[in-house]
């Protein structure tokens, strides 16, 4: 067996399906094995693409997402993704050729030290040095991807080590050592519970890379506490729960930001105290004691400190905090400003109003379906606007932030999820940057749905030089945007365009009810803010709220 | 404050780059450094300087696939400028 063909038996005996990649001259003998293997490649249009199609698969599923690129420049095409995925702890198993072993450090044609790069990007990376010790790496990488806290991990493979007869000996997974519960800390945790009088719960992104969404909401159907969300915990907590506070942070409801900013105890559930969450950290949740649970020790104590640190499976942290009630008086306060600070849609103008659509969206399309942003004012737009039933429905770049995130990852979910609705929705200036995957959509025949929301401007970078930047407009009019419904269309994908308000329910009703892909172009108010918005160094409880335009 | 740290890592030549450039990138900046290769691994003693605590490091180290092990062996006081 050659190092190639084993490298594909490896990969479909550790059960993936599906590859995204993009051939070249150093991966050639992988590619090769592939031709009539059982695992199905997708070919995207850019190396990028394949990566955040990867990216899109393990999160729409908590599988591992695969992806492939040759040496030299399709590797460094892959960067950002594996940046994407390391940032959103993501398992993710990158696989690059190499230039033969003899080349490597004589800059030989497409070489590029792609270990060197890979270290600030991955939880972990190799370049396989013996063809010996091949089945080994791989084994080994698959683990590391999926273990602990998930991240991803890139192997690159000389030419000759594919092409080599290379043997092959199972690996045994050494044993985890994952961290093991502290009682005295889940002591110290409950007692702190048992005197809370203003507790929250503030979820965070491990909630999804535990599977612990069971044991959360039973934690939070037993206790009432309220629950405030980030950006990737989005749909941890049952839309129907009482206490559901959404997302806090720089774009957090008020009524989110403000509970945190009153609470006198925060159970922090696999989150990581964001610069975006906290806004200035010195005055963030100022009066809490944080109880912290968290399977990376290193996450403890990294941004604020923990009265209680849990480090451990959520699945096994989180039903050790006892049974605690939340007092009624802190439970009223809460439901008085939910309402006082509800979401509305009474937008008085004539023009398309994003929130209201989105809002429209989330209620038409299929609970089980899932939703890819981009990057910029549509993002926080979906992140307040809709509803989430479980977080692998919601695939939004969050640490990174990468705009061109979205329609590729949709490709990758709608691979793993083919009976589940699935749409992008991005905006003019981020669909730009992976617009060449319409081409996968289309050889695929991927019903994948898409939506632009074009407001002819680099939408959030516009906004802050409207409110911190004087109003000096610096490279950000993209008045000369393409048409995207021709453009679309070139690519035989179906769509329309809108530009008022009273078009938006039919054309919703358009977009949901299409069979195969669809693009959705609505044109928005180009002076349209995300609101509330807490400022650069202010406090939480400091949001600008009106609507300057 | 500066801190002794002694690491032991996999023998492999990735695992030197690997974390130094975590202790660059979390802050920690390095005085001295010695690197011996004993028992198929490689032992390394550095003094790290920073303002902050160093078990923001050590956390972050312990987690490299390539570390075995972390110690902090002794803390400097802060020199009086």
């Amino acid at each position: 067996m050659t190092g190639a063909e084993l490298t594909i038996d490896l990969l479909a005996k550790h059960g993936v399906k599906d590859v995204f990649g993009y051939p070249g001259g150093a991966i050639m003998p992988i590619y090769d094995a592939l031709y009539g293997a059982p695992v199905k490649h997708y070919l995207t249009r850019h190396e990028q693409g394949a990566g955040f199609a990867a990216v899109g698969f393990a999160r729409s599923t908590g599988k591992l997402g695969v992806c492939f690129a040759t040496s030299g420049p399709g590797a460094t095409n892959l960067i950002t993704a594996l940046a994407d995925a390391m940032m959103d702890s993501v398992p993710l198993l990158a696989i690059t050729g190499q230039v033969p072993t003899a080349a490597i450090g004589s800059d030989a044609f497409q070489e590029v030290d792609v270990l060197g790069m890979s270290l600030s990007c991955t939880k972990h990376s190799y370049m396989v040095e013996r063809a010996e010790d091949l089945a080994e790496i791989l084994q080994e990488a698959i683990h590391i991807a999926q273990s602990g806290r998930p991240g991803p991990v890139l192997v690159d493979i000389p030419k000759d080590i594919q092409m080599a007869q290379v043997p092959f000996h199972p690996w045994l997974a050494a044993e985890d050592h994952l961290p093991t519960l502290d009682s005295n800390q889940v002591a110290i945790a409950n007692q702190i519970l048992s005197e809370a009088q203003r507790p929250v719960a503030y979820i965070g992104g491990g909630v999804q890379a535990a599977n612990a969404q069971d044991e959360l909401m039973q934690f939070l159907e037993k206790t009432h506490m309220p629950a405030v969300s980030t950006l990737k915990a989005l749909g941890s907590v049952l839309p129907d729960y009482e206490y559901d506070l959404g997302m806090l942070g720089m774009h957090g409801g008020k009524a989110a930001n403000l509970a945190v900013q009153e609470c006198d105890v925060l159970v922090c559930i696999g989150a990581r105290f964001d610069d975006r969450v906290t806004g200035n950290l010195s005055k963030f949740a100022a009066k809490a004691k944080v109880i912290h649970l968290d399977i990376d020790a290193a996450e403890v104590g990294k941004r604020k400190p923990a009265k209680a640190s849990l480090v451990a499976d959520l699945k096994t942290s989180l039903p050790q905090l006892d049974c605690f009630v939340t007092p009624d008086e802190w439970l009223t306060h809460i439901e008085s400003m939910m309402k006082e600070h509800a979401w509305r849609y009474d937008y008085p103008g004539e023009k398309v109003f994003a929130p209201y659509l989105l809002n429209q969206l989330s209620q038409k399309m299929p609970s089980t379906g899932v939703v890819c942003c981009d990057v910029g004012q549509h993002q926080m737009w979906v992140a307040q606007h809709m509803k989430f039933s479980h977080p692998s429905n919601h695939l939004s770049s969050g640490g990174a932030g990468t705009m061109g995130f979205g329609l590729p990852a949709a490709i990758g979910a709608q691979v793993a999820r083919p009976r589940d609705f699935v749409i992008t929705v991005s905006g003019d200036g981020s669909i730009m940057m992976n617009i060449q995957e319409l081409a996968t959509i289309r050889r695929n025949n991927l019903p994948v749905k898409i939506l632009i929301l074009d407001n002819q401007r680099l939408g959030m970078v516009r906004q802050w030089q409207q409110l911190f930047f004087e109003g000096r407009y610096s490279e950000t009019n993209l008045s000369d945007n393409p048409d995207f419904v021709q453009l679309a269309a070139v690519f035989g994908i179906p769509g329309q365009t809108i530009t008022k308000a009273d078009e938006v329910d039919a054309a919703v009703d358009a977009l949901v009810n299409s069979e195969g892909p669809y693009i959705l172009h609505a044109c928005i108010d180009d002076k349209e803010n995300v609101w509330p918005l807490v400022p650069p160094g202010a406090a939480n409880d400091e949001m600008m709220t009106e609507t300057v335009k | 404050m500066k801190h002794t740290l002694t690491i032991a890592l996999k023998n492999q030549s990735v695992a030197v780059e690997r974390f130094l450039r975590v202790a660059r990138h979390r802050g920690f900046d390095l005085t001295t450094m010695n690197l011996e290769m004993a028992d198929e691994a490689f032992h390394v003693t550095m003094t790290v300087d920073s303002d902050k605590p160093i078990y923001l490091l050590t956390s972050q180290l312990n987690k490299l696939v390539d570390v075995k092990h972390v110690n902090v062996e002794n803390q400097f006081q802060q020199q009086a400028i």
